[in-house]
């Protein structure tokens, strides 16, 4: 794939990098011409464009019509939506990404067309709260923009299901058990396993029940 | 009164709202306090100091009933995400941007906004000097 990063801060340096490794060719744009010279040290491989990405020029000179996915992963909200906007309408590019930086901003990102604005906030946000919390739960991913996720689910020694073969517990609809940790072992249960306080389970859910999957689990939330 | 809708309050925008602001309903939005107080007290319209970007400002400063929307701020992104938005969300009849960068003007010509470029209205003046 070849991909256009406009933005080389931590987010779009970080990012150019992981697709090098994975071989994929990258263009990253950035107008601070100091953070240029110095990236242009430290990697190989990429082409780097020292200039405005929100200026059509500048993205031409990236051969951004050749781009099969263009990520704008600048620090402010109105030239993301601008660069992704420039790179669709104009250049033809097939996939926008940016980063939102401002969680109050998605609509604009909407408006302009964005194919997958990427609120950092908000997900770094969620991932802290579930970090502090001290709850038996984590939300290990999630996939679909967050409508399926897969949780990893601590059973306590009250847990409802405690002590339980799988067959013999009700789960709410949509949730399906897909493994149990034991110590070092990973167990794919089935009708006849043994849920067991101190296991983990894993679990995958649509997001609207999820609460019901764990209440079903432990018992409270 | 007409309702008009200023965001930006720099010097043309201080200019326009006080300007305008003897027979219609102006609000001026601004992110920084201090550009709102350049106004005046001369100025008799409401301020709303707030992010545009946030479209519950946009809402709060009315810009769906608004005759006209001025977006003519210092940063051409900025001006032509907000009035691009206004223009498609709200379909607010007159959406005028100012868009310094003159090869933006012309990308960005389009869906009933008007875009206003300072290079441009000086290259206008001068050429008349001589007619």
């Amino acid at each position: 794939m070849y991909v256009v990063i406009a933005g080389a801060g931590r987010l779009g340096s970080v990012l150019a990098k992981k697709l090098r490794e994975d071989n994929h060719q990258v263009c990253l744009i950035d107008r601070n011409e100091n953070l240029c010279n110095q990236l242009a040290s430290e990697m190989s491989n990429i082409m780097l464009i020292c200039g405005d990405a929100t200026y059509p020029e500048i993205l031409k000179e990236a051969k951004i019509e050749k781009a099969d996915v263009c990520v704008s992963a600048a620090s402010n909200d109105e030239d993301n939506t601008i660069i992704c906007y420039l790179a669709k309408e104009l250049f033809g590019v097939k996939r926008t990404v940016a980063r939102v930086n401002d969680p109050k901003h998605i609509p604009l990102y909407k408006y302009m067309e964005v194919d997958n604005p990427i609120d950092s906030t908000s997900i770094i946000a969620r991932i802290v709260e579930e970090e502090a919390s001290f709850t038996d739960v984590m939300s290990l991913f999630s996939i679909k923009k967050g409508r399926l996720s897969i949780v990893r689910v601590d059973i306590p020694e009250a847990s409802p299901v405690a002590n339980k073969a799988v067959k013999d517990i009700t789960l709410p609809q949509n949730s399906v058990l897909v493994s149990v940790l034991r110590g070092p072992d990973i167990i794919i249960p089935y009708g006849s396993t043994v849920i067991l306080p101190g296991d983990e389970v894993i679990a995958a859910t649509l997001i609207d029940v999820e609460k019901d999957l764990v209440k079903a689990l432990i018992g409270k939330i | 009164m007409k309702h008009i809708v200023i965001i930006g309050s720099g010097k043309t925008g201080r200019e326009l709202a006080l300007e305008l602001s003897g027979d219609a309903n102006v609000v001026v939005v601004d992110k920084s306090l201090k550009n709102l107080d350049i106004l005046g007290d001369d100025f008799n319209g409401k301020k709303i100091w707030a992010d545009a970007l946030d479209i519950n400002t946009l809402e709060k400063a009315g810009v769906k009933d608004a005759d006209a929307v001025y977006v003519i701020t210092g940063n051409d992104n900025l001006n032509l995400v907000v009035g691009k938005v206004t223009k498609r969300k709200y379909g607010t009849k007159k959406v005028i941007l100012q868009v310094n960068d003159t090869m933006k003007k012309k990308i960005f010509k389009e869906e009933g906004l008007t875009i206003v470029n300072r290079t441009y209205l000086i290259v206008e003046v001068l050429r008349k000097c001589i007619a």
